[in-house]
């Protein structure tokens, strides 16, 4: 009993921690390179969410669909990043950080007027996909496939971004903008590039986690909220710009939800929020501190 | 800053300028007391719950505008009132209610107090604005868990307070006196926190908003000025929720969450952050578009969403600096001519 229930809290845990990855490696991304915090990152996963309900439909055929349906509004919403940068961010560079929290605030607004426009007010559900819509018995409690599928794919994200951040050319340029763009311009980075393509980056990967989440709840409006709440603390603990932190973040929080949950449940979602005021007292930088952080 | 220099100049400079915003400001009043025989009761409640957003956004500006700390949990402090003052009058306390009012205010203080001491010493920026969250989101949990305080259904069925004098007593049972009393205290509360703004503390502020180290040289209690800010801030917050209570008649969780924390903000910076009077015309425009708008869904959240970009792109001292721009463009060309 006692096992099964450690494997059970643990899971969801898990998957709690991987779905707030999913959303938080953008903004985390984002927050890295050009150190902007963009209020708006949890707008445009619901964007991505209804683009991959309004492709992909309720039903989706196969778990390849599904991916391909997540990869198109990935597409998507990374060319609304283009676009968004082009009309808004690239102007705030070198602002104060203020005005960009506001500026992406009232980009959030914007965004959930333009939602709730095109697709009104109504909740709309989207299936997971059939190969893993069923549940399987692992140490005695039921674990959804679904649940394994996502997972998977956070630790999967997790693994390519450390990957291009680290291992790669592109990552080397992208940490030397990151760390001084002027510097990195003298040396003929063409910065002004490399922070778009951040952006888009950043965007498309919000569009993709808004099409992998969209089974977990149902789809409205306020699909974001719940979210997109979690991976700001998560970037927060993990050390604001830090993809490791974030990572080791989302789990942590993911876990003690769970664990809150099950083993407190008429108190349930509270744990969460005194383990994260403790933490910014105790550690106030967070997990791995980033440079120039503000 | 530079902005608000010129404006000043511009103000003394011209003397019809110097009288109309008194006057204007004297009108405004006036009308608002006079505004149950004015408008219909459905405008009316808009106009006052207006008035309780532009108390909740000057105190969450204090903090911001003229100390430099933002806040993304000011609905804490919201619902601290709101919840207090609901249950003094649903449960009978047998408190005077401007006893009441004054409790809640002390309460909401009293949090900010605790809060300042433990966190302000090390977070400031982004980490203090994640905390208050964090805190708010807490509250809401446990409001949530409290059957005297109605759970997940909200405290309802709040009766509106009698207020005995000894000589005289006044009666706020009915809607419209009710609405009257809010007017007096939201005047109040206003010229209160105008004078906490213009008055030594408030420079005190300023200087640790715009360069905390240089404030300490000449030897600024930085660490007290924020705690004193956050104090005056959640109690005035505290303030604005306990008046909203008898009015609505009703306070739910809607309004202890983060989204709801969103408000007072959206308001200051629509109107302009650098303005003492920049949240009262961002609430008053906010309510507008919200009015006009309820019918189609999402256009306001579209209106209001793009007018902040613009702002921030176009003129990020909000309506008001706007406003001051063009007037100094105009008075520019009067000189001129």
């Amino acid at each position: 009993m006692m096992l099964s229930q450690a494997v059970f809290v643990l899971f969801n845990g898990l998957a709690s921690g991987m779905a707030f990855f999913l959303v938080a490696a953008g903004l985390t991304w984002v927050f890295g390179i050009l150190k902007l915090l963009n209020l708006a990152h949890g707008a445009f996963f619901m964007l991505g969410a209804y683009i991959a309900y309004t492709i992909g439909g309720s039903w989706p055929e196969s778990v390849w669909a599904f991916l391909g349906v997540a990869l198109l509004s990935a597409m998507a919403v990374g060319a609304l990043g283009y676009l968004t940068d082009l009309i808004v961010l690239k102007r705030l560079r070198g602002v104060d950080y203020h005005y960009a929290l506001i500026a992406t605030f009232g980009l959030m607004l914007f965004c959930e007027g333009v939602a709730k426009a095109i697709w009104g007010t109504d909740y709309f559900a989207v299936m997971p996909p059939p190969e893993v819509d069923r549940a399987i018995v692992i140490g005695g409690s039921y674990i959804s496939l679904y649940t394994i599928f996502v997972i998977g794919l956070g630790i999967l994200t997790f693994l390519v971004l450390e990957a291009i951040m680290h291992r790669t050319w592109a990552g080397k340029i992208m940490r030397a903008v990151s760390n001084d763009p002027w510097m990195s311009g003298t040396v003929g980075i063409n910065v002004p590039m490399v922070l778009m393509l951040s952006v888009i980056a950043s965007f498309a990967l919000a569009g993709f986690a808004g099409g992998i989440l969209v089974p977990n709840q149902a789809l409205s409006t306020h699909v974001g909220a719940s979210f997109v709440l979690f991976a700001f603390l998560a970037v927060v603990i993990g050390g604001l710009g830090s993809i490791r932190g974030t990572f080791i973040a989302c789990i942590m929080l993911g876990i003690v939800e769970s664990a809150n949950a099950t083993f407190l449940s008429q108190y349930g979602g509270i744990a969460i929020y005194v383990l994260l005021a403790v933490f910014l007292v105790w550690k106030p930088n967070g997990l791995f501190p980033a440079q120039g952080a503000t | 800053m530079g902005q608000r220099t010129l404006n000043i100049g511009a103000t003394t400079g011209t003397p019809i300028t110097v009288w109309l915003g008194p006057v204007a400001l004297t009108i405004l009043v006036v009308l608002l007391y006079f505004a149950p025989h004015l408008v219909n009761p459905g405008i009316l409640f808009v106009v006052g719950m207006t008035l309780i957003q532009s108390v909740f956004a000057l105190s969450w500006n204090l903090l911001f505008g003229y100390t430099g700390l933002p806040s993304f949990g000011h609905a804490g402090f919201y619902a601290i009132g709101a919840y207090f003052t609901g249950a003094a009058l649903r449960y009978d306390f047998q408190l005077h209610f401007l006893v009441t009012l004054v409790i809640a205010g002390l309460l909401g203080a009293l949090v900010a107090l605790a809060i300042g001491v433990v966190a302000l010493k090390r977070l400031t920026g982004i980490f203090l604005a994640v905390l208050t969250v964090a805190l708010t989101e807490a509250l809401g949990k446990i409001i949530g868990f409290s059957p005297a305080l109605g759970e997940q259904d909200g405290l309802g069925n709040i009766p509106r307070p009698i207020m005995d004098f000894g000589l005289f007593t006044v009666d706020l049972t009915h809607g419209d006196d009710y609405y009257r009393f809010l007017v007096v205290a939201v005047v109040a509360i206003v010229a209160g926190l105008w004078w906490v703004v213009h008055s030594r503390l408030g420079r005190a502020f300023r200087a640790v908003r715009d360069d905390a180290d240089r404030a300490r040289f000449v030897g600024i209690d930085v660490l007290r000025y924020r705690v004193y800010s956050f104090m005056i801030s959640g109690g005035t917050a505290a303030l604005a929720g306990a008046l909203s209570a008898p009015l609505t008649r009703i306070v739910t969780l809607d309004q202890v969450n983060w989204l709801a924390s969103t408000q007072p903000i959206l308001n200051s910076l629509l109107g302009g952050f650098t303005s003492f009077w920049g949240p009262i015309v961002g609430s008053v425009a906010f309510s507008t578009i919200n009015y006009w708008t309820r019918s189609f869904p999402g256009l306001s959240e579209m209106m209001v969403g793009g007018i902040l970009v613009v702002v921030i792109l176009v003129a990020p001292t909000g309506i008001v600096g706007m406003l001051g721009k063009l007037r100094d463009r105009f008075t520019k060309k009067g000189d001129k001519a």
